[in-house]
């Protein structure tokens, strides 16, 4: 066997020399030990690997792994300059969890009770190390060689928000988790956690923001599991807005059953660097998918986002539509999978990948990949990448706007398809804030928001 | 108002317009009638100043302007309006955001302020009905999932928005049935008076009982081939374009 890599050698000093200090409780010794040992072997991903190749993996060399000493962090309250006025406003109806650098911080926080519905720190459950590992640990091939962010959060975490539903609860508004990146990538790293258990015939509308807050240079590595039982349902928004330097890693592993509804919303704007790797199991018959992703890329900015959605159980459904948009110098890809297992008849999946090149020097990648290993299936896909529509933007101009009027109004519509998914107005409302803040439109766009 | 003198035009390096003269008044309404691939609709794009359409000699004087020294979107504001043969989708620009943006611009080119929201959903409505046009739509995106009538109601619409001077109308009759048709040219006649012009680039004479035009001009193959009142349209109609198109030749 080849010897570790630099890289992976230094993962395993600094979790030797952070291992006391990481809370047993968020995730046992033993499964901290097993992660450490797989990436001691494997290593994190390299652009060698297929999967990999857009992701910008360069800045790993420099940051450091470790996450603030437990006690450090336990003191955050204290020491940590991020206040109310720095998180976006509530959203009506949504209880808010904050988190700074990983760690729950109640300061910043507004909690309800609600019955059927749970959220814990991780690191205030002790009891959570017995009962169910998170969904990528369940996965056939496990781990799965694209999940190595996630165990390195697992080798990691010193916090995370651990939620439960109950069984037939109905809480479409319901729970906002911010994860608030605070420190720089040279002295400490963000592990952002969440476990999400959805029982039976529940509904959750669940909101997952990112930011940075002090450091814009944060390197973040965040790890989501999503297990949602037979006849639920779940309206999941994602908002990455980290710092214009940070370095963000993300992992997110879904598992629907039999008659499971999942909505993942992805918003995907800041950071220098960013990678989602979504894996979306429709594990029981008749599950339902919809992914649908907005990414923005400016400047240097690298925006990656690798989705798989695999077919296991037969008639289930799925829907991935992604539209990016790439400025400046920034690439922006979307590889987008789809498998459909043996056994797994009657699949429908579709996908509709758009890309749009806002420069001459911006690079976007739009792959839609299909594995397909059984007869009955209706798969669909298109992608596209490419420039503004002349004919659209002579239709403009012919009626008295001025080109970059018409160019911005144009990127407008085209993200339109995505953006007009969310159903959360007030959401809805500060992502278009955010979109055309982006698109440098803020002003000439305020009349459509 | 619109001087065209001697226009040549090029799309992908071949000669379309070859050597065009026209001359539209103020308050006139000409039609520009002729068989397929005449140049009708290079004449219409070329006027409204598309991408692509080069002009490669001759001159296009709008009022004291020289029109071809404008942009596009110059051209617009300074009165100048094509309804489109193919109205574009733009699925995500809603019609009303369209509508009031292209008033706007127009409006801040003469340097007036920006309309009042009041009062421009009022002028709406009443465009609106005017076009027998359902308000629902206003909230749709522009052009979008409209059936080919709507889409040229939608044309007519914008146009008596923004009360052009000069309104380019580029085979807006076809596809139109009997009904829609009557609605487009009150439309189009509502507009008309002594100080706008109308120029009707159109396949058929069905239109022109509608709209009656002063002038019918017949290009054949890049050049006005023969001009005359209404009559003239009647004529084609009976005998097709092939005797002018001899005749030219």
């Amino acid at each position: 066997m080849a010897a570790p890599s630099p890289l992976a050698t230094r993962i395993v000093e600094e979790h030797a020399a952070a291992s006391d200090s990481l809370p047993a409780g968020v995730v046992s010794r033993e499964r901290r030990r097993s992660a450490i040992d797989t990436l001691a072997v494997q290593g994190l991903p390299t652009s060698r690997d297929e999967n990999w190749k857009y992701a910008n993996l360069r800045p790993l060399d420099k940051v450091r792994f470790a996450p603030l000493a437990a006690d450090a962090s336990a003191n955050a309250d204290a020491l940590s300059p991020v206040t109310l006025a720095d998180l976006p406003p509530r959203i009506e109806g949504y209880a808010r969890y904050t988190f700074v650098d990983g760690v729950f911080f109640p300061a910043l926080s507004a909690p309800a009770e609600r019955t059927g519905i749970s959220v814990v720190s991780l690191r205030s459950d002790p009891e959570r190390a017995k009962r169910t590992p998170p969904a990528y640990a369940l996965r056939e091939q496990s781990p799965s060689k694209d999940a190595r962010f996630a165990l390195l959060n697992e080798a990691f975490a010193t916090d995370g928000a651990s939620i439960r539903v109950a069984a037939g609860t109905d809480c479409p508004t319901c729970i906002e988790l911010v994860f608030v990146a605070n420190r720089d990538s040279q002295t400490a790293a963000s592990y952002p956690r969440v476990e999400l258990h959805v029982e039976a015939g529940a509904t959750l509308g669940l909101i997952e923001r990112h930011l940075s807050v002090g450091s814009d240079a944060n390197f973040v590595n965040t790890a989501v599991s999503v297990d949602i039982a037979r006849g639920a349902s779940v309206n999941h928004y994602r908002v990455q807005q980290s710092g214009a330097r940070a370095i963000w890693f993300d992992t997110l592993s879904a598992v629907l059953a039999q008659d499971a509804t999942y909505r993942l919303h992805g918003v995907s704007l800041g950071g220098l660097s960013a990678r989602s790797t979504i894996n979306v199991q429709l594990a029981g018959e008749r599950a339902d998918a919809g992914i649908y992703v907005v990414s923005l890329g400016d400047r240097q900015q690298v925006q990656d986002a690798f989705v798989l959605v695999d077919h296991v159980a037969p008639r289930a459904r799925s829907e991935q539509i992604f539209r990016g948009i790439s400025a400046g110098r920034a690439r922006v890809t979307f590889n987008g999978m789809v498998v459909v297992r043996k056994g797994a008849q009657g699949t429908d999946s579709q996908q509709s990948l758009r890309g749009l090149l806002a420069g001459p020097d911006a690079e976007i990648d739009v792959r839609p990949q299909l594995e397909i290993y059984t007869d009955d299936v209706r798969c669909s896909h298109g992608a596209t990448a490419g420039k503004l529509d002349d004919n659209m933007l002579f239709y403009l101009l012919s009626r008295g706007l001025d080109p970059e009027t018409a160019q911005r109004l144009l990127k407008w519509a085209f993200l339109e398809d995505v953006v007009a998914k969310i159903e959360v107005p007030e959401l809805r409302r500060q992502i278009e804030h955010s979109l055309a803040g982006q698109l440098k439109d803020a002003a000439a766009l305020k009349e459509l928001l | 108002m619109l001087k065209i003198e001697n226009l040549h035009v090029s799309v992908d390096g071949k000669e379309i317009l070859k050597g065009l003269t026209l001359d539209v008044g103020a308050g006139e309404v000409h039609a520009i009638m002729g068989p397929n691939g005449s140049g009708k609709s290079t004449l219409a794009y070329a006027l409204a100043g598309r991408p692509g359409y080069e002009i490669t000699a001759g001159k296009v004087t709008f009022g004291e302007r020289d029109l071809m020294s404008l942009a596009p979107e110059e051209r617009a504001r300074e009165g100048v309006f094509l309804g489109f043969q193919y109205p574009v989708e733009i699925p995500g620009v809603n019609n009303v955001y369209l509508l009031k943006a292209a008033l706007n611009a127009a409006r801040k080119h003469r340097g007036l302020p920006e309309v009042d929201a009041f009062e421009f959903l009022g002028l709406v409505r009443e465009k609106m009905k005017v076009m027998h046009m359902d308000e629902a739509f206003l909230s749709r995106g522009v052009n979008e999932g409209f059936s080919g009538g709507e889409k040229k109601r939608n044309e007519v619409l914008q146009m008596l928005m923004l009360e052009p001077r000069l309104a380019i109308l580029d085979e807006t009759d076809s596809g139109l049935d009997i009904d829609a048709l009557k609605v487009v040219a009150n439309g189009v006649n509502t507009l008309r008076s002594p100080e706008r012009s109308v120029v009707l680039v159109t396949h058929y004479q069905r239109l022109l009982d509608y709209i009656v035009p002063d002038y019918v001009h017949v290009l054949v193959r890049g050049r006005i081939a023969r001009s005359g009142d209404k009559s003239l349209a009647l004529e084609l109609d009976r005998r097709g374009y092939d005797w002018i198109s001899e005749e030219a030749a």
